[in-house]
């Protein structure tokens, strides 16, 4: 009997603490079958030529079908829709989650990364598809504790694929700013990667503009050496905006609040009036 | 006694029974919803079942069905929303039920012309307005079991004493909690109705168990008062002061969202107690934890908890009627500590934060001990019950015997003369508002 809509098939997946996903689906035939990850191309631009990755499926000891996503290939930044090829050439079609278990990812802060830390999480889209969420770096500061108070923002970061050395400096740049920047110096912990600092709240109200201004935070890890943004990547939590959510301060007249974006970089909101 | 072996040998004598269960909406989200499903799925194993849907709103249930059990709805309220009969009030349904309002007419025909023209062997009622309609129309030849999925004590005073009249024409009655069989049995004279607890279940785990190691403690539900969150979330802050690299993290959403995000920032939690948003299935979630935390003021029965143990987390909890207590074995398999008392949550907290091989005992303990909320184990206690009844009834026995003392039916009268009294004022001072307004 038909039904008001196509059942669309579920695929699990098991994430290990490197990163390698093993995709799961329930019994079918194997042969020709094939997962497909297609990386979403970013909103209002055109779509170039497709970003693909082709998994096989193969039976496995549970009696069903699994593909293997290894630390290679390397996937590019961004959300990966993933799909199902029931056979060469057929049309792909979305599937809908099954478990995640992305227990191994919890604690991934406590782990240091050498170099080009790249981050996958697998989660659930809002319109209830599976698809997995990438982020490459070639550096990366991953924030931790933050701690506001009315004075203050003071955040703890740790670097990994880089080393905090001579002039180092925090930068809070003004989104659309065309380079405006406030300057501040990291407390160093020791191993050349932990470090801290901390916001003014008033130096930062007095530098921003009328209206809403963003700050994203950065840290550029030695003199003459490119910018790593601070962000917060390494767990399980692949949308962090409604979920670490941190208080408001009112200094004057703006309202300072430290927030993750939508790409979990750490940014500070200033909403001035006037 | 009942031995294993005699166990063993009741299990064998299974009549096939068609089961015909009759729920408010199938095509809905909630405890009652899931519990009836799996209960519906696994007596589908060896008997013929359907369930009875009295409304439906849209073309498919949120959660899939297994196709050996069949699906009808009765009023189909995309088409019948705005039928006449549809307008007019329930009068079988009864008034004091809290669906009530959902009710009418139209629930009420189609209900009657269901329970008269059923084959089914055994109707089960899952809520306390379709239990009435099943004591007052199902036909005499068909066992009636009455299920309820709330408790005695919380249902108001009109609506008990609605249900002590028509409950005594059932044959079973079926509780969450040995607590709330219990409340039936003291403060309802129901004679010749057999009250017996069956809990809810919780399906096997497809994930491995929690190992234990995370430093993640785990809480779900609706984010309503009755769960106090507030409570949770202030007693967890003595072990984010003690150990700040543990988190809380709360599942569900709900109307107290606001609040508990103020509550939150006041107690500069921000870095250790996140609001997750909802989540299902659960499963995933509590395996990345090692401890389950519930704080209910109230709770029938306790489906998180049995759910966070089936994933071997061990469950700190109030121990608020009815179901915790039943569910958790105080210091073997997680902690049971006074309702509203945030030092005593807190301190049960930190004892299984502090502690790794005792988190770790306690989380195999719950693994093991969760094991009797199993599909298997409790629909053998539902199978045991419904073929009991059947067998009976074929053979023209009454389903339980007459039991009731004289102290008993004292109590039940002292309780039913409390409950009409407030049920007589509640109208009063409906009365009296209403000539106010």
């Amino acid at each position: 009997m038909s039904t008001e809509h196509e059942e669309h098939a579920r695929v699990g997946c098991t994430v290990d603490a490197d990163g390698r996903i093993v995709f799961g689906l329930a019994a079918g035939p194997a042969e020709g079958r094939r997962l497909l990850l297609r990386l979403r191309p970013k909103k209002e631009q055109p779509e170039k030529a497709e970003v693909l990755h082709s998994l096989a499926l193969e039976p496995d000891e549970e009696g069903g079908l699994s593909a293997v996503l290894g630390p290679e290939p390397v996937l590019a930044e961004g959300r990966w829709d993933v799909y199902l090829l029931r056979e060469p050439g057929a049309e792909r079609e979305r599937l809908r989650p099954g478990l995640l278990d992305l227990r191994a990812l919890v604690d991934g802060h406590l782990r240091d990364r050498r170099s080009s830390p790249a981050v996958r999480i697998p989660y659930v889209t809002r319109d209830g598809h599976l698809a997995v969420r990438a982020w490459l770096r070639t550096a990366h500061a991953e924030a931790g504790g933050i701690d506001v108070t009315e004075r203050s923002t003071t955040v703890a970061a740790r670097l990994h694929g880089a080393t905090l050395l001579e002039g180092a400096v925090v930068l809070l740049r003004l989104r659309g700013g065309q380079g405006t920047a406030l300057t501040l110096k990291p407390r160093p912990e020791g191993d050349g990667r932990g470090f801290s600092f901390t916001v003014g709240h008033e130096e930062l109200a007095a530098a921003s503009g009328p209206g809403r201004s963003v700050w994203n935070v950065c840290v550029r890890p030695a003199a003459r050496t490119p910018l790593v943004r601070v962000a917060r990547l390494l767990d399980d939590v692949a949308d962090r905006k409604e979920v670490f959510v941190y208080p408001q301060v009112t200094v004057g007249g703006a309202v300072l609040r430290p927030y993750y974006t939508a790409d979990n970089g750490l940014s500070v909101e200033v909403a001035k009036a006037g | 006694m009942i031995t294993d072996l005699n166990r063993r040998v009741v299990a064998v004598v299974y009549v096939l029974m068609k089961i015909s269960f009759l729920l408010h909406n199938a095509y809905g989200i909630g405890g009652t919803i899931t519990t009836t499903f799996n209960l519906a799925q696994a007596l589908a194993e060896r008997h013929e079942v359907e369930i009875v849907s009295v409304l439906r709103h849209r073309g498919r249930p949120n959660l899939t069905l297994d196709p050996r059990v069949s699906l009808r709805p009765l009023v189909d309220l995309r088409r019948d929303k705005e039928h006449p009969s549809h307008l007019r009030p329930a009068r079988v349904f009864p008034r004091a039920e809290y669906r009530y309002e959902q009710y009418s007419e139209l629930t009420d025909e189609r209900i009657g012309e269901c329970l008269a023209t059923t084959d089914a062997d055994v109707v089960i009622g899952t809520r306390p307005g379709l239990n009435v309609h099943l004591a007052l129309q199902a036909p005499r030849h068909v066992v009636r079991v009455g299920q309820e999925h709330l408790t005695l004590d919380n249902h108001p005073p009109r609506l008990r004493t609605a249900l002590r009249r028509a409950y005594r024409r059932l044959d079973v009655l079926t509780t969450v909690t040995e607590a709330d069989a219990a409340a039936y049995r003291r403060k309802m004279r129901l004679p010749g109705v057999r009250v017996a607890a069956l809990p809810n279940s919780v399906p096997d785990p497809v994930l491995p168990a929690s190992d234990g190691t995370a430093k993640v403690v785990v809480a779900a539900g609706r984010l309503v008062p009755v769960k106090r969150y507030d409570l949770l979330i202030e007693a967890f802050a003595v072990v984010a002061a003690e150990h700040p690299d543990w988190q809380l993290r709360i599942y569900g959403k709900g109307e107290e969202h606001d609040r508990l995000r103020a509550l939150i920032a006041e107690l500069r939690l921000w870095n250790n107690v996140f609001l997750m948003g909802p989540a299902a299935p659960m499963e995933a979630e509590w395996v990345k934890g090692s401890i389950g935390a519930a704080a209910s003021n109230f709770e029938p029965f306790g489906m998180t908890i049995v759910e966070a143990m089936r994933c071997g987390l061990p469950v700190v909890s109030t121990d608020c009627p009815y179901g915790p207590g039943e569910i958790i074995e105080d210091g073997v398999d997680g902690r049971l500590v006074p309702v509203g008392d945030r030092e005593a949550l807190g301190a049960a907290l930190l004892e299984v934060v502090r502690d790794d091989e005792l988190r770790r005992r306690m989380g195999r303990a719950a693994l093991e001990n969760a094991r009797r909320f199993a599909p298997e184990p409790v629909v053998g206690q539902a199978e045991r019950l419904f073929t009991e009844a059947v067998s009976a009834r074929r053979a023209g026995r009454p389903v339980a015997p007459e039991r009731a003392r004289v102290g008993r039916v004292l109590i039940s009268q002292g309780f039913a003369a409390r409950d009409a009294a407030f049920g007589a004022a509640g109208s009063a001072l409906r009365i009296v508002r209403r000539q106010q307004g």
